[in-house]
This record gives C-alpha cells, sequence and structure tokens, in this order.
C-alpha cells in the first residue's frame, strides 16, 4: 500500500484575531447605528426609512444592525466573472485571487520616449491588449482617463476601447446613472443580450462612496442601476487614515467597512440576491506630500485585514490593490512596492486584485510595471503553492540511485530531474539569472528595459480575437447619440 | 524688547498651553502686541514652513502650529483695530459644481490661512453662480478652485466664463488644483496658476499676488 500523502499546505498570512475582527465589525455597526450617514439619493433613502432607518434631518440616516445583517444574507457568497466569449475565467469565492489593471490615471509612461505624459485613448487600447496577452493578468481597467474623448462621456469612450481590444472581463468606472446605461448597452451588445449577460456577467462596475459617511446621488444611481440589473458591483469608498478616515487603522476600518454596508444594504434593497463584492480602501493620506500612497504597507495590511474580517465574518468576496508605487519611474522602490503589494494581497487571499501598474501613487500608468507585475503574480503563485509533500517529491529512490550510482551520476542527468524541473522550480522569464558576460552581451538590460522590449513584443504580437462587425458599428452609434 | 524664544519655541511645536501662557506673560510684561506677533507668532510660523519645505516635518505638525498661532491670536487680536492686521490677499476657494470632495480643498484652505491669506471657503459643489455672486461680495484677490473627478473639471472653465461674462475676471486672479488637473490644462482653460498640492498652492499665490 502506497504511504498517504499530507495535503500541501498553502501559505496563508493572518493578520487579525477572531475578537479584533469582530471588534472592528461592531464598531462599523455602531458607526451606523449611533453616528448614521448621509444619503443623498432621494430612492435610496427612502428605501433605507422604509426598512426601519431613522432619517433626520432630511438625509442623515441611522440605521439598525439587523438590516446589516439580512443584507449580509443575501448578498452571495460567490461572484462567477466570465470573459466575454462566456468562459468562467474569475470564480470570486474562497482563495481565489485574481489581477488586473486599474483605472483613471491621468499620465501614463509613454513606450516609446520613456517620458511621463498625458493619457490619450490609445493607452487604454494598449492595456487592454496588454492584459489580454498576460497570463496572469486577469482583467482590465482604463488604466487612462483620455484627453483626447469627450468627457462627459469619457467613461463610455473607455469602455467600448477596452471591448475592442480585449476578451477578458472589464471592470469599469461610470459617472452617474446616465453614462452607465450607456456602458450597459454595449456590453448587453458584447454578451449578446441582456440576459446573457446576466446569466454571464463579464463586467463589474466601481463606484466610490465619500469619506466620511457621504453617499451622493450619482454614485447611488450607479449602484441602484447595477442592482437591478444584477451587474456585479464594488462601493469602497475613500476611508484613507489620516484623509477620509482616522489615522489609526483600526477606526479608518471600521469607518470604511460601516460605509461599505451602507452601500450593501441600499444594494440588497434595491436587489435582493444581487452580486456585492465587499471592500474598503484603506491606504494612508502621507504626512509629508498629502497623496494618498499606493507603496504603503498600511494599505496591505489593512486588506489583509479585511481578508481576515471576510473569513471570520462577512463571507462575501473582497476587493484589493497591488502592484503599484508612489515611485515616479518603473525603479527599485516600485518593483519593492510592488511586489509587496502582490504578495500579501495572495497570501491574504484577497479575491479581485486591482490597480496593478501603477505608478506615482496611481497618478501614471506604466506597460513596462503591468509586465512586471505579471512575472511577480507568477513568482508569489509560486511561492504560494507550498510545498507539495509526498513520494514522489521527497524522491529518497532518486537519492539512492545518484548516491550509489557510478562516477558522473548526478541529479541534473536524472529522469526524476527531467520529469519535475518545470514544476519544481520557478522558471522566471523577465527576472534576469543570467551570467554576467551573456547579461552584457545582450545589451545590459535593467529589468524597466526588459519590461519596455516584453510589452512592445506583446502589442506588436498579440492578437486579440475580434468583435463581430456588427457589434462593432452598433458600439459606434451608441457612442456618438449623445 | 521682550524675548520671544519661549513662544517661537511653543508655536514650532504646537504646543498651545505653553504658547498661549507665553504670549500671556509677554503681554503682561509690556510687550506690544504687534511686537508679539511679527517677532513671536509670524517669527514661529515662518520656522514651522522652513522647516516643513525641508521634510523636516510632518503636515499635522504643521497644522498644530497654525491651530496654536491661532489660540494666541485671539489674546492679542483686542490690540489690534479693524485693519490693522494685514492680509496676504483674500482667498475665495471651493470645490466645483458636481464634485463633493473636499479633502484637498480644506487642506489648501488650511495652509493658505496659516500663510496669512484671508479665506472664504464656499465648500463643496460649488456653481459658477454661486462663485461669481461671493466673488462680488468678498472682492477677493484669488478665486481657487478644486476638482478630484475629470467629469467635474468643466465646471473650472465655466466658472471662469461665468467671472468674464461679470465683468470680474480681470479684477481676479484665477487658481485650479486637484488630482485630474495639469499645469496644461490650466492653460488651456486660461486659469492664471495651478498648484500641484497645498505647499504649492501658498507659494502659487504669494507669486500671483507679488507677496512673500
Amino acid at each position: 500500500m502506497k504511504p498517504m500523502e499530507p495535503p500541501t499546505f498553502q501559505p496563508r498570512l493572518k493578520v487579525l484575531n477572531r475578537d479584533q475582527a469582530l471588534a472592528i465589525h461592531t464598531a462599523a455597526l455602531e458607526i451606523l447605528e449611533k453616528t448614521g450617514f448621509r444619503m443623498e439619493h432621494p430612492g435610496a433613502l427612502e428605501m433605507l426609512a422604509d426598512a426601519g432607518g431613522k432619517v433626520s434631518n432630511g438625509d442623515w440616516v441611522k440605521l439598525p444592525a439587523h438590516l446589516v445583517d439580512e443584507a449580509l444574507k443575501s448578498a452571495p457568497k460567490q461572484i462567477d466573472l466570465y470573459d466575454q466569449k462566456g468562459n468562467k475565467t474569475m470564480p470570486l469565492v474562497n482563495g481565489n485571487t485574481f489581477y488586473g489593471t486599474g483605472s483613471d490615471a491621468i499620465f501614463t509612461l509613454d513606450l516609446e520616449t520613456g517620458q511621463r505624459r498625458r493619457t490619450v485613448l490609445k493607452d487604454t487600447a494598449n492595456f487592454a491588449r496588454l492584459v489580454d496577452g498576460l497570463e496572469n493578468m486577469s482583467f482590465a481597467m482604463s488604466m487612462s482617463n483620455p484627453e483626447d474623448v469627450p468627457v462627459e462621456d469619457i467613461y463610455v469612450y473607455v469602455f467600448a476601447e477596452m471591448v475592442r481590444n480585449i476578451n477578458k472581463p472589464i471592470v469599469f468606472i461610470a459617472d452617474s446613472g446616465r453614462d452607465i446605461v450607456k456602458i450597459y448597452e454595449i456590453a448587453c451588445l458584447v454578451a449578446g443580450s441582456e440576459e446573457a449577460l446576466q446569466e454571464k456577467p463579464f463586467i463589474l462596475n466601481y463606484s466610490e462612496a465619500i469619506s466620511p459617511l457621504r453617499f451622493p446621488e450619482n454614485v447611488m444611481e450607479k449602484l441602484i442601476f447595477c442592482a437591478e440589473k444584477r451587474i456585479p458591483i464594488c462601493l469602497p469608498s475613500g476611508s484613507n487614515a489620516g484623509g477620509g478616515a482616522p489615522v489609526t487603522l483600526a477606526g479608518a476600518m471600521a469607518l470604511g467597512i460601516a460605509e461599505n454596508l451602507v452601500g450593501l444594504v441600499v444594494h440588497q434593497l434595491a436587489g435582493k440576491g444581487a452580486p456585492f463584492l465587499f471592500g474598503s480602501n484603506v491606504s494612508v493620506l502621507d504626512m509629508k506630500s498629502t497623496v494618498i500612497s499606493y507603496g504603503c504597507p498600511e494599505w496591505s495590511l489593512s486588506q489583509a485585514a479585511l481578508a481576515d474580517m471576510r473569513d471570520e465574518i462577512y463571507g462575501l468576496p473582497i476587493w484589493a490593490f497591488a502592484g503599484a508605487s508612489d515611485a515616479k519611474v518603473m525603479d527599485a522602490q516600485a518593483g519593492a512596492e510592488a511586489m509587496f503589494s502582490i504578495i500579501t494581497a495572495m497570501l491574504s487571499r484577497a479575491n479581485l486584485i486591482h490597480d496593478v501598474g501603477f505608478l506615482e501613487y496611481g497618478s501614471t500608468s506604466s506597460l513596462e510595471m503591468v509586465t512586471m507585475a505579471n512575472e511577480l503574480v507568477a513568482m508569489s503563485q509560486f511561492f504560494t503553492g507550498g510545498i507539495p509533500v509526498n513520494e514522489e517529491t521527497l524522491a529518497l529512490e532518486v537519492i539512492e540511485r545518484v548516491v550509489s550510482g557510478g562516477p558522473g551520476s548526478m541529479f541534473l542527468m536524472d529522469d526524476h530531474t527531467f520529469e519535475h524541473f518545470m514544476q519544481a522550480q520557478f522558471l522566471p522569464k523577465l527576472l534576469d539569472r543570467s551570467r554576467y558576460d551573456s547579461w552584457e552581451e545582450a545589451g545590459a538590460m535593467d529589468l524597466y528595459k526588459r519590461c519596455n522590449t516584453e510589452a512592445k513584443r506583446i502589442l506588436s504580437e498579440h492578437q486579440v480575437a475580434p468583435k463581430p462587425d456588427r457589434v462593432l458599428k452598433e458600439i459606434d452609434l451608441i457612442l456618438r447619440s449623445r | 524688547m521682550s524675548d520671544y524664544k519661549a513662544l517661537i519655541e511653543a508655536v514650532i511645536k504646537g504646543d498651545i498651553k505653553t504658547a498661549v501662557a507665553e504670549t500671556q506673560s509677554v503681554l503682561d510684561a509690556g510687550s506690544n502686541a504687534r511686537d508679539i506677533l511679527d517677532k513671536g507668532l509670524i517669527a514661529g510660523m515662518d520656522e514651522v514652513g522652513e522647516r516643513f519645505s525641508k521634510g523636516q516635518m510632518f503636515v499635522p505638525q504643521m497644522l498644530r502650529s497654525a491651530k496654536t498661532m491661532k489660540e494666541c491670536m485671539k489674546l492679542l487680536e483686542p490690540f489690534f483695530q479693524e485693519g490693522d492686521i494685514t492680509s496676504k490677499g483674500k482667498v475665495l476657494i471651493g470645490t466645483v459644481k458636481g464634485d463633493l470632495h473636499d479633502i484637498g480643498k480644506n487642506l489648501v484652505s488650511m495652509m493658505m490661512e496659516g500663510a496669512g491669506f484671508t479665506i472664504t471657503d464656499l465648500g463643496v459643489d460649488v456653481s459658477p453662480e454661486s462663485f461669481v455672486q461671493k466673488a462680488k461680495e468678498v472682492e477677493p484677490d484669488i478665486v481657487a478652485m478644486s476638482a478630484l473627478l475629470s467629469t467635474t473639471m468643466p465646471s473650472m472653465p465655466r466658472t471662469i466664463e461665468a467671472l468674464q461674462r461679470a465683468g470680474i475676471r480681470d479684477k481676479v486672479k484665477v487658481m485650479i488644483g486637484g488630482a485630474p488637473v495639469t499645469e496644461k490644462y490650466a492653460q488651456e482653460i486660461k486659469a492664471d496658476s495651478y498648484a500641484s498640492d497645498a505647499g504649492s498652492a501658498v507659494s502659487k499665490a504669494k507669486n500671483l499676488l507679488g507677496v512673500s
């Protein structure tokens, strides 16, 4: 009989114990019950009042905890995102992690000149195509806030541009209930019909409330629209420590979670059972520059804590960030910060992880940075896979064979090595391990240059299966309609 | 001539209690209020500004110093006639129509106030009409606009046009800022200045008005 193989432990990060998780959750409920929040959408206000929320001073609401419990119960524990061909590629559940880009960068590092310049629509296309061609990037966001499209329809334009250039799922931004309708129309065209889109959604909306505790009308319009149409949505806020929220992480998390729970309650009242991705963005406001940091350890720590709270309390898939940096160029700082957030997000099993490829605290996007992150995700996946321990991997027979073999017998020559090395080792593509002389001969390129070359290669070689002409034409019509 | 070393030190440290007590004690000792303000409080704040720009101080420390100065000023105010305390300039500030974000705008307000400007803060979601109306009322030297969302940026040129139509565009300097705003955008919409953060908003405002 073969010996039993112990299950492989997959390394996992835990940063809160159950008591801490419950204390933050209780604080969030207390914020909603005792402090309350400002709900500026009349329809949402009415829903909350009808459900038992106490309204005062026009739009100030205090929310009893049982409404939160009910919403947590009715929201689905799993959200499945599909690619644009109808394959389920992102089951957001349990420990599944998926990485993708971010939205709305004002600047990008030009692939040819390396210069930081204002983003244009073509950048959205390039980022989408790059993501389509990178095996560890699962979804796209716009990565640009292009200056060459009409600003009132900016999110419709970038969405259409992504649809033209990627077949993976898309996480999209909208301004209000007005443009989200157009984006939805485009998504229905791609999916084939409203029903097809609902059955196999390839889109997820990202919207934001305003910390502290303010829910603007245009944001709620989007939330209610998504609830009614069953489009997955995520509604964090800017509860950054020292900015929109208290400087201490526990308080910032309690506030961010409270705000997210308001979104969840309204969402479930508007569409019971509709998919809601849980999440609060808790980074820090930098105390020298006042930027919101994208490279700080606090954001990674707070989302690891949120993952613990998901496991202990909420049970809903969560939103997160990684692979970004405050550095202005793709330098050592960018690499260090990107790796820090990528591996901790994976080790804490955050589910949908965005903002990969940002520099300059989210103001600049970089194709090279996304390309590098793709490899860092692979590295993290290898680490998180753990160490399978079984007869085959313990390889006692191999040790015996090599040691007792004659002169010249070595592990490198053994069939066991040939059969296992591709799984047993992480084989980097961009991280350089070449000997000095060959590195020099190949042009003495640093990682930034190698990523630049690789991004250019993918953009010139990778083919994105095009959408049918009919769909593309109808998208053009929608863009032209005002 | 009194020695303001302890007062200056307390302002730099943001030690409100000590600073207020020191202000009272130099007043009691017969120092004149103008002297205390110039050689004590402002001297302390100048050092704070200097240290902050060198990266030796953090924002909350600077804000605490500003708060300390404000508390001390309460003791000095009775000794000044209206108009005695000269302002660096009047600033009308707000987050533009359609935008409800105010952290950046508030920070700019506080820093400018700390630097000696007189601030009128219109809050968030401020329509071009409201900017114009208030501008007519307070006759500011600077109209400062903030936007966090690119979709609300068009409210900036609209506000500038409204100032134009009201015939007061020439009487004010227009400053803009916020995450999606760039120098280039400021030029396109014919704003007079762009500031990338609260600290530079202060120096840009000083440049615009030719004060130091």
